[in-house]
């Protein structure tokens, strides 16, 4: 019992860090209808410019202390994400207005390689470490429940808990600010919130701008847990059958498809690998996402499509 | 001048429905496909053939294979690596387990399991559109990678998971030299275009462009989605799984699941978007200028580098070459959005009416 | 030949129920001589007692200016006292416009036809359709019965019936969101209803695919044009032959036997349709390059390529101008007229669906309130306030 709530909570945990990327996605299909599959490649992206740049910054200002080279870094990493969203919305997003979604989702995957090759000549492709002074000591929990208690990482905990954050300020930002009403309205429909004088391609640095941070977050988040490496850009590819299953346009769909995700991938990956030789994680989760879609095709909190003829 | 078609009048159905309509493009395919198959042995070295020739013959099939799924019939996939995985594996399977099979019939069989798999994985595009349908699609494609890397009976319990195949034997004719090679991959190539277009210009074409085009006002006018998607699936990955069996029987002789991969899969959707969604003659572009670039910027940047005195690395080398990807992927949607063949197309309407603009 | 009788040029094939009428060669300077063979035809007519069908030839026939009105006027009352219908051959151009002046309406169809030979299949068609119609006469054709239709909570449609008989144009207009195309939509089922059944031809049911509902003969055309964009005017006709099809993938592919031969037949018969509505110069045109009056044109095409027992126009007039809205009137009754095909279509243009339709069944606000001819229709209280707003 407790090997199976640690499993569990181990999975709660994964999953709010998928959440967190598939938060990503979700924002900007909702302000723009693009599915971004450029997401992974700004979490990488993101990820090597904070780890190079608190590297690089003690270096050349002489600054000792590892606190104010990560804030540092992390200033200049979010001007770099600012104007990563600038261009690509200046860039290519511009051009493509009122394009099919398949189209867009496309243009993304051109954005993806682009990142992913300027990310790695500027900032090499070797593996980083990302410290921002996480503790990695594990805790024990429940003590007094179970014999020997549950074994929890402390990182993992507070990575959660950062996102668990994150994900309620977005929400609020989107609820109840000014700029959070536009960006519905244009989630809506581009072309009448652009007829009442919303600024489109403004909206769009906005909301690529915070897709920027959270992915960002997520890209310190991973990279000080596994390191920052190429491979973290196929982070995307884990979170997709998050979105997927959450549905592409709702918020909590991201987080609770971001929890069934992290629990069903770690208990198949416990009870069911072992019969079926392993590692079948990830494929779990896209087929975990495919059963959802035949019964609920726009996802669990997606809105209902109905056909207009 | 030559190229007009003043005084050329059809005057039954039949002459009008061929599939080139107009002679002179007829005679230039003609002559293309003499040329490939008397000409190009002749004149080209071996590295030519293995480097450049072989591959591109190869991709143009698989290319072609998403081309049908993707630019015809609008069902967006980002698993067509599995589908050649698939093929591939399928016929390793049917040469080592069944005494005696035919290469060739064992490729075809792969295709035909490939075809199978497609329709399976292609099951959930009738629920499910557009970019859930891509997500869809990238199930197929981490299940496919995880079974041929984990279940070890699928390459026959090698310890390495890498399988390996002998020279094909044609009915007499062994397939080992690169000129052999080219003229098997070619000849399969012609006849699988063939087919391709007369699939595409018969009631088979029409159905699925329509569900590409408005899929509710095709079902309104009684095309079945489902049937149309997924022979779209099917015939995509009987394409795919040739073209999967091929590359690793005749382009690579020994290979693993990590010649299928993912990334494959974008390479292919790629080579369809900048070579033209929803044109025969796309796939053959995108996959010439897929081929090519690699080899052209591993040739020039260097010497680019060396002129201001750089030293390029083979890393650099392969970063640029995403990013010139990259962006060339964003310029084509954004600018010709139907590839290259669409400006080619332009290029011989122009033509047509050559000298007189008007 | 101007030296015939009059009672030689008259000819009755009992067989067929056919009087041949021979105006070859004739001309008609003034109304005296029109009478004289009218008054001709019109005995031998009333001897028989019956009523006939007309094979007219007009080849080389000169009709007087002064004459047209005379024509006109006696064609017209022969039809009505003694006619079951007529085709004419070889007319001239002018000889066109008289008799389509006669019928005093715009969208007159005048069965023209360039030889005998053809006429006289398009009048083995009439006849054996008016046969049909009279032994289906009691058979219910399209019946619409309670049907009520949500989405989530909001009621499009609310126990709604009306049926519509073969071989008519019926309309159904109604204020916008009125439901008018939620019940096309019900019809031909892309919309499932929640309460209700359809009887069509026999068959009743509730919910069906649009798939069945085009197998069983139902066409439509949208009122956003919903064309294959990337496919040429041709192609786009060729896709409504589709369930005509039967050739296999293989065949298809090797492009032998069945799948070729099938591509010519239908491609003949898809030439017809476009000569019929007369779009021969854009067939290899890619739709999304015609402007928006031929785009509903081809729309048309490609539902008539089935070769529907009901055909549903959602709004085929909206954003026409005049002229061509005189087209698809002409069009509309000519298919009705030439192919026997039975018309239900939404409109706005109150002229064009009191013109064309035969019955007419008013919606608002999901609810019918009103049904029957035009003129009764127009007379209806409920109707009047629906429109105009009177208080309720």
């Amino acid at each position: 019992m407790a090997f199976f709530l640690e499993t569990l909570l181990g999975g709660l945990m994964s999953g709010m860090l998928y959440s967190l990327v598939a938060l990503g996605f979700v924002l900007i299909f909702k302000a723009s209808g693009v599915f971004n599959f450029a997401q992974g490649a700004m979490v990488l992206f993101a990820a090597l410019a904070m780890a190079r740049f608190s590297e690089w910054i003690p270096g050349w200002l002489g600054i000792e202390s590892l606190f104010v080279a990560n804030v540092l870094a992390f200033a200049v990493a979010v001007v770099i994400m600012f104007v990563v969203a600038w261009l690509i919305e200046r860039l290519a997003l511009r051009h493509l207005v009122n394009q099919e979604g398949a189209t867009l989702l496309m243009a993304t995957l051109g954005i993806a390689y682009v990142l992913d090759g300027i990310g790695q000549t500027i900032f090499g492709s070797a593996i980083y470490k990302i410290d921002v002074g996480m503790p990695k000591e594990p805790v024990m929990m429940l003590e007094s429940v179970f014999e020997g208690g549950i074994l929890i990482n402390k990182e993992d905990f507070i990575a959660a808990l950062i996102a668990a954050l994150l994900v309620i300020s977005l929400s609020i930002f989107f609820q109840k600010t000014a700029t959070g009403r536009a960006l519905r309205a244009v989630a809506d429909d581009h072309q009448a919130a652009q007829s009442i004088g919303i600024p489109l391609d403004r909206i769009w640095v906005i909301v690529w701008c915070v897709a920027g941070i959270t992915a960002l977050v997520a890209g310190i988040i991973w990279g000080s847990k596994l390191g920052v490496q190429f491979s973290l850009s196929t982070i995307a590819l884990r979170a997709l059958p998050v979105v997927i299953l959450g549905g592409l346009t709702s918020v909590p769909g991201a987080i609770i498809g971001g929890l069934i995700i992290g629990v069903g991938e770690k208990l198949s990956e416990v009870y069911l690998g072992p019969f079926v030789g392993g590692g079948i994680e990830i494929w779990f989760a896209y087929m975990l996402a495919l059963v959802f879609l035949l019964f609920r095709p726009q996802g669990l909190f997606g809105e209902k499509i109905i056909d207009r003829v | 001048m030559f190229y007009r078609e003043n005084g050329q009048f059809k005057t039954t159905y039949k002459a009008d429905q061929q599939a080139f309509v107009i002679p002179q493009d007829r005679w230039a395919i003609v002559a293309l496909v003499a040329f490939a198959f008397l000409g190009v042995p002749l004149l080209v070295d071996e590295y030519m053939f293995r480097a450049i020739l072989v591959p591109f013959l190869i991709l143009s099939l698989a290319a072609l294979g998403v081309n049908i799924l993707v630019g015809y019939c609008g069902q967006i996939t980002l698993g067509a690596g599995a589908s050649m995985a698939v093929g591939a594996y399928a016929a390793y399977n049917f040469m080592i387990r069944v005494d005696g099979m035919p290469a060739l019939a064992a490729i075809l069989l792969g295709g035909l399991m490939a075809a199978l798999a497609g329709i399976v994985f292609g099951a959930p595009s009738l629920r499910v559109r557009g970019l859930y349908l891509a997500v869809a699609t990238l199930a197929a494609q981490f299940f496919w990678d995880w079974a041929f890397l984990r279940i070890k009976w699928f390459t026959n319990n090698s310890s390495s998971g890498s399988v390996s195949v002998a020279d094909i034997n044609l009915f007499g004719w062994t397939i080992n030299s690169p000129t052999d090679k080219y003229l098997f991959c070619l000849g399969v190539l012609v006849a699988f275009s063939v087919m391709a277009k007369n699939l595409l210009r018969g009631n088979m074409g029409r159905q699925w462009m329509a569900i590409r085009d408005m899929d509710v006002a095709a079902t309104v006018i009684g095309i079945r989605p489902m049937y149309a998607k997924l022979t779209a699936f099917a015939v995509s990955s009987f394409y795919l799984g040739v073209a999967g069996a091929l590359w690793g029987f005749v382009n690579l002789g020994s290979w693993e699941p990590a010649a299928f991969s993912i990334d494959r899969s974008f390479q292919l959707l790629f080579m369809v978007i900048i070579g033209g969604l929803g044109a025969i003659s796309g796939s053959f572009f995108g996959a010439a200028f897929i081929v090519i670039l690699p080899i052209f910027l591993n040739q020039m940047l260097p010497l680019v580098g060396s002129l201001f005195g750089l030293e390029v690395s083979i890393a650099l080398v392969s970063h640029v070459e995403i990013i010139i990807f990259g962006t060339l992927i964003v310029f084509f949607l954004i600018v010709e959005p139907h590839g290259i063949a669409r400006l080619w197309a332009t290029g011989r309407e122009k033509l047509r009416l050559w000298p007189f603009p008007h | 030949m101007t030296d015939k009788t009059h009672s030689e040029r008259i000819t009755f094939h009992d067989a067929i129920e056919t009087m041949e009428v021979d105006f070859s060669s004739m001309t008609f300077a003034d109304a005296v001589q029109v009478n004289a063979i009218y008054d001709e035809v019109d005995r031998q007519l009333a001897a028989t007692g019956k009523r006939w069908f007309f094979l007219v030839l007009y080849t080389d026939c000169e009709i007087a200016p002064e004459a047209w009105d005379r024509f006109a006027e006696r064609g017209k009352s022969t039809n009505i006292n003694h006619g079951r219908g007529s085709v004419r051959v070889d007319a001239k151009a002018q000889t066109r416009e008289a008799i389509r002046q006669s019928a005093g309406r715009e969208s007159f169809r005048s069965n023209i036809y360039d030889t005998r030979d053809q006429a006289l299949l398009a009048l083995g068609e009439l006849r054996k359709r008016q046969r049909d119609l009279a032994n289906g006469a009691d058979e219910v054709f399209l019946r619409v019965e309670n049907v009520s239709l949500r989405f989530g909570g909001v009621k499009a449609i609310t126990e709604i019936s009306f049926e519509i008989k073969r071989g008519e144009i019926s309309a159904i207009i109604g204020p916008n969101g009125a439901g008018k195309s939620s019940m096309l939509n019900v019809i031909n089922g892309v919309y499932h209803p929640q309460e209700g059944t359809i009887t069509f031809l026999g068959n009743v049911r509730q919910q069906m695919r649009p798939y069945e509902a085009a197998k069983q003969g139902i066409a439509r055309t949208f009122q956003n044009i919903a064309l294959f964009k990337g496919m040429s005017v041709l192609d786009n006709i060729m896709t409504g032959r589709n369930l005509k099809m039967k050739a296999n993938m293989l065949q298809q592919a090797f492009w032998f036997g069945p799948a070729q031969r099938e591509e010519l037949e239908h491609r003949a018969k898809v030439e017809e349709i476009i000569d019929f509505l007369e779009i021969q110069h854009i067939r290899k045109t890619p739709v999304g390059r015609l402007p928006y009056g031929l785009q509903k044109r081809v729309d048309l095409a490609r539902a008539l390529a089935m070769e529907p027992e009901l055909l549903l126009l959602d709004e085929p007039m909206a954003g026409m101008n005049v002229e061509e809205k005189q087209d698809m009137c002409r069009f509309i009754l000519d298919v009705n007229d030439q192919f026997g095909t039975t018309v239900l279509l939404i409109e706005h243009d109150m002229g064009v669906v009191m013109d064309l339709s035969n019955f007419v069944v008013v919606l608002d606000y999901g609810k019918k309130i009103a049904e029957g001819t035009p003129d009764e229709v127009r007379a209806d209280p409920n109707v009047i306030s629906a429109y105009l707003g009177a208080s309720h």
